[in-house]
């Protein structure tokens, strides 16, 4: 199950319009967190179900940050949001171990579809 | 930003351009790579409201012209309306056009290098100008007509005409990004000015943009 | 139906491609320059008609108007024209096709999406031609027909900049003929007049097509050798001074024998700019008519301040 949020990222505008494509019937809490360093300390506090990172930020990049959360909590679910979607920003992703990357601006179809994608991930886990 | 130009453009209207630009020159970013087959990458762009008044002073200033760097401009018109201007640092043309390598396929005889050099500024400042703006457009549901672009001789007197039929009361928006040719080591900057005539539109295009998101 | 007349009527060449760059539609100023009906060719891929369009620089710029809807300019100036048609009405200009203006523009659906580009053709033959003409007169000296001192001294900052920019050797000739005064006296100025536009020609079949020889001059003429050393300048100075020397000009009933003075110089050490190559082929020049004329010399600042 689903609960718990965190969208990183330094524009204001950009986290209002995440929060908007995110389902407001199933009750998740959103958290948010202005740069890496910020979304960092986030996660170690209140280990979100998922995080929608972006990537360039001031303080701490997205690529940092989703390296530390990874190290601290190997499980995490990072999903990435970036408006520069190259192979080579995805191949560099995937390598720090984001769960997928969603081209900016956020729409609701994608973001819906990734968040069900990690609800049968999660499912999965606890069947096994 | 002077008091005219806040007046005109609350902090979060500012907020609003400044993500929409970030989205549109990220995917500008992308796309080009499909494009042209280098990668181009363009910095998170600055964003200056910025009073008519001021332009001059803050042409000069960023463009810091010695009068050896290389200026492509475009103008563009519609609703969005305004001019890409294109900065090469000096003496980058020679390796721009190594980039664009197919140069032999132009019908070449008789035509000067310095022509060539010329060509190949003109074709990078219009497909890069073309592909920030067209974003812009494209995010902003628009769509504009372009001019043909042009190399600057490098004298500010090239782009005084930028201001001079501008009413010194208005204000402008100007939007910078870096940008970097990674495998040639090449960086300049891209300006786009925008039209004191489109500000109302652009205002009104930023809240119909995030409408949807409401 | 009065906006697809236009489409018709415009003395302009339209072409509307899909995204696969086929044919979608051809205007009737295209077929008739290219003589290609539009059922021939409509729903065909462009390339199959004109090869020579598939290039990089073609697909590229056709690929970011469907990806950014931005616009793409085929100038006269750096192409020519897009498509091989015959020339004509072109003021007594030699060229051989058609110069053409091109622009590719997007047209987009109800949707905003880009599924075809247009692209027009504009026939600019007559000012291509107007300005090659113009372009001509300023950069040509009207006796001699080789570029005039204007044209060398822009040419030569060019150059020299270029060449101190990539650090490449470059050089310079000074050559003045010896006595032309006396021909001038003893033959009559149409006999001198002769004698300059035929040593023009003389030079300019020694050189290369790199090379720029100008009438510097009323008897001075200046060659500019990009990528060149000061020890080929030397020899080509050496090859065109025997070269003279041997020729025997023909005016009228006269032969007219002439010999040259000549000054090489090159960028090296302390040598950057085009007065000082100016100034160090005038002094060899100088030096040449010193040493009793018909001669090569060579000054460096460094035979000047050893």
């Amino acid at each position: 199950m689903i609960n718990t949020i965190l969208i990183v990222d330094d524009s204001p505008v950009a986290r209002r319009m995440l929060k908007t494509c995110i389902p407001k019937d199933k009750g998740y809490e959103i958290f948010e967190a202005g740069n890496g360093q910020e979304g960092f300390e986030k996660y170690k506090e209140l280990h979100p179900d998922i995080v929608f990172m972006d990537l360039t930020m001031p303080v701490m990049d997205g690529y940092q940050a989703t390296a530390k959360i990874k190290e601290f909590d190997k499980d995490a679910i990072v999903i990435v949001t970036t408006a520069d979607i190259q192979p080579k920003s995805i191949a560099s992703v995937m390598e720090l171990g984001a769960f997928t990357l969603l081209k900016k601006p956020a729409k609701t179809e994608s973001i819906q579809e990734a968040i069900s994608k990690v609800e049968i991930k999660m499912k999965k886990l606890q069947e096994k | 930003m002077n008091q005219e130009a806040s007046i005109n453009f609350s902090e979060d209207e500012k907020d609003i351009l400044q993500e929409i630009m970030n989205i549109a020159f990220g995917n500008a970013t992308a796309d080009l790579a499909e494009v042209v087959d280098i990668y181009v990458m363009l910095s998170v762009p600055n964003i200056q409201v910025i009073g008519i008044g001021e332009l001059p002073f803050y042409l000069k200033d960023t463009i810091k012209d010695d009068g050896e760097s290389s200026i492509v401009e475009q103008k563009f018109w519609g609703s969005f309306k305004g001019s890409g201007l294109l900065v090469f640092p000096s003496g980058s043309g020679k390796d721009l056009l190594a980039f664009l390598d197919d140069r032999a396929d132009y019908h070449h005889e008789g035509t000067a290098a310095a022509t060539l050099e010329k060509g190949g500024l003109l074709e990078i400042g219009n497909i890069l100008i073309g592909a920030c703006v067209g974003k812009v457009s494209e995010l902003l549901s628009t769509f504009v007509t372009y001019s043909p672009p042009q190399v600057l001789q490098g004298k500010s007197s090239d782009y005084n005409y930028l201001i001079e039929h501008f009413d010194p009361m208005q204000t402008a928006i100007v939007m910078k990004t870096i940008f970097t040719f990674k495998e040639k080591d090449i960086n300049g900057f891209l300006l786009i000015l925008t039209n004191h005539e489109s500000i109302d539109w652009l205002r009104k295009a930023l809240h119909e943009f995030m409408g949807s998101y409401e | 139906m009065i906006f697809s007349q236009m489409f018709d009527m415009l003395d302009v060449g339209i072409v509307i491609l899909d995204s696969d760059l086929k044919v979608y539609k051809w205007n009737r100023w295209m077929a008739t320059h290219s003589k290609l009906s539009p059922e021939k060719i409509v729903g065909k891929s462009l390339f199959d008609f004109f090869p020579d369009l598939n290039t990089p620089w073609f697909l590229r710029n056709c690929k970011s108007v469907f990806t950014f809807g931005n616009f793409a300019f085929f100038s006269q100036k750096l192409h020519k024209y897009c498509f091989p048609f015959k020339a004509y009405n072109t003021l007594g200009s030699d060229f051989e096709h058609m110069q053409q203006s091109c622009t590719v523009g997007p047209l987009r659906d109800e949707n905003s999406r880009i599924n075809y580009i247009y692209l027009t053709v504009q026939d600019v033959t007559e000012v291509a031609a107007y300005e090659h003409k113009l372009i001509t007169m300023n950069t040509r000296d009207g006796l001699t027909g080789i570029f005039n001192r204007r044209y060398l001294e822009a040419k030569l900052k060019e150059e020299v900049d270029r060449h101190i920019r990539y650090n490449r050797p470059l050089s310079l000739i000074m050559l003045d003929i010896d006595h032309f005064k006396k021909i001038n006296d003893t033959h009559g100025h149409q006999a001198g007049d002769f004698i300059l536009k035929n040593l023009a020609t003389t030079i300019d079949e020694r050189i290369r097509a790199v090379d720029i020889v100008a009438r510097y001059g009323g008897e001075e003429f200046c060659c500019l050798l990009p990528e060149t050393t000061s020890e080929s300048a030397l020899a080509l100075a050496e090859f065109l001074r025997m070269g003279i020397e041997a020729e025997i000009y023909h005016f009228k009933d006269k032969s007219i024998k002439i010999t040259i003075s000549q000054g090489v110089s090159d960028l090296s050490d302390g040598v950057d700019s085009a007065e000082a190559l100016l100034k160090l082929a005038d002094d060899g020049l100088y030096e040449s008519k010193r040493l009793g004329r018909n001669k090569v010399s060579m000054i460096t600042n460094k035979t000047k301040n050893p």
